[in-house]
């Protein structure tokens, strides 16, 4: 099984994203693939504010982003086949407040892959990754594998020839 | 626990429902508030747009937790007299079971009300509490008092 690229990863992880119906309401697209870390972008909106008189998000719009970004990053890892993965459990840090009409990032990436658990951290932030708004860890649970047949033979610059 | 905690710790539904009403998240969530014989129960409707995983179909996990985090706050602003929404230290999220397209309910434990920082644990169900979907603890700060 070769590593895939990242672009590779790019045209998986957009797909998956895609197909994801509440992901996709809410607006959420992949912003970056780079090498294991995936970063997902969620734009602002005044129905996911949480504080009315700041405009600040919800702190629950994070656990949606962060769930999404850790989740997926589970198929970029270059440690294990790329699985289908229900979340086991996730923990969430909250450092800082969203702030009114940022769009929020989240970036993550898997620490250890094992035969049946992938443990996954990452982090949300606004500006700059320096100054996170939340921190997340998390592991998940590989059930099946993803075919992915269709992604290697049909992408020119595959790893392997 | 004392009767006199219980009194103290039920939250109070309409105190409640003035906080549900300020938080645009919560009412595009559809969340609702009601009273159970010793508690309040917090339903999440069933709503196509909260799928995660459309091939079973399962509700998004984010959307579960994010539902469970504001029972909490919730829950704990409708036991005391808030000046403010209580603000997220930590979340905590354990998955039990996929939560299928159906109505889901969560309840709280005040666990600890404290001068500065409050914990709640949080079961979320569908079927029956006693096979939760989830469970979640979550530390806030103890909003002040009016």
């Amino acid at each position: 099984m070769p590593v895939l690229s990242n672009s590779q990863k790019f045209d998986l992880v957009t797909i998956m994203n895609a197909h994801i119906p509440h992901a996709a309401l809410l607006g959420i697209q992949v912003e970056s693939i780079e090498r294991e870390e995936l970063t997902l972008r969620l734009p602002y909106q005044t129905h996911l504010i949480g504080n009315h008189e700041t405009g600040t998000l919800h702190g629950g719009v994070l656990t949606v982003l962060l769930d999404q970004t850790l989740g997926m990053a589970t198929v970029c890892s270059d440690a294990s086949e790329p699985s289908v993965t229900p979340t086991l459990d996730l923990r969430i840090d909250h450092l800082g407040i969203a702030p009114a009409g940022m769009s929020i990032f989240a970036s993550a990436r898997v620490y250890k892959a094992t035969r049946k658990i992938l443990f996954v951290e990452g982090i949300a932030y606004c500006e700059s990754k320096e100054k996170p708004i939340a921190r997340a860890t998390g592991s998940w649970v590989r059930v099946a594998e993803v075919d992915l047949s269709w992604i290697v033979s049909s992408d020119k610059d595959a790893a392997s020839p | 626990m004392t009767s006199r905690s219980n009194a103290r710790d039920k939250p109070c539904l309409e105190t409640l429902h003035h906080w549900l009403e300020k938080i645009p998240y919560a009412m595009f969530l559809g969340i609702k508030a009601e009273p159970s014989k010793k508690d309040i129960i917090f339903i999440l409707p069933k709503n196509k747009k909260f799928i995660g995983n459309p091939s079973l179909p399962a509700l998004h996990g984010g959307v579960i937790g994010a539902f469970m985090e504001q029972a909490a706050a919730l829950h704990l602003v409708g036991s005391m007299d808030a000046a403010a929404l209580p603000k997220i230290i930590n979340f905590s999220l354990d998955y039990l079971r996929p939560a299928q397209l159906r109505d889901t309910y969560a309840s709280c434990i005040l666990s600890r009300k404290g001068r500065f920082i409050s914990n709640l644990t949080i079961t979320a169900w569908q079927e029956h509490i006693n096979q939760p979907n989830a469970i979640a603890r979550a530390h806030f700060l103890t909003p002040e008092t009016n």
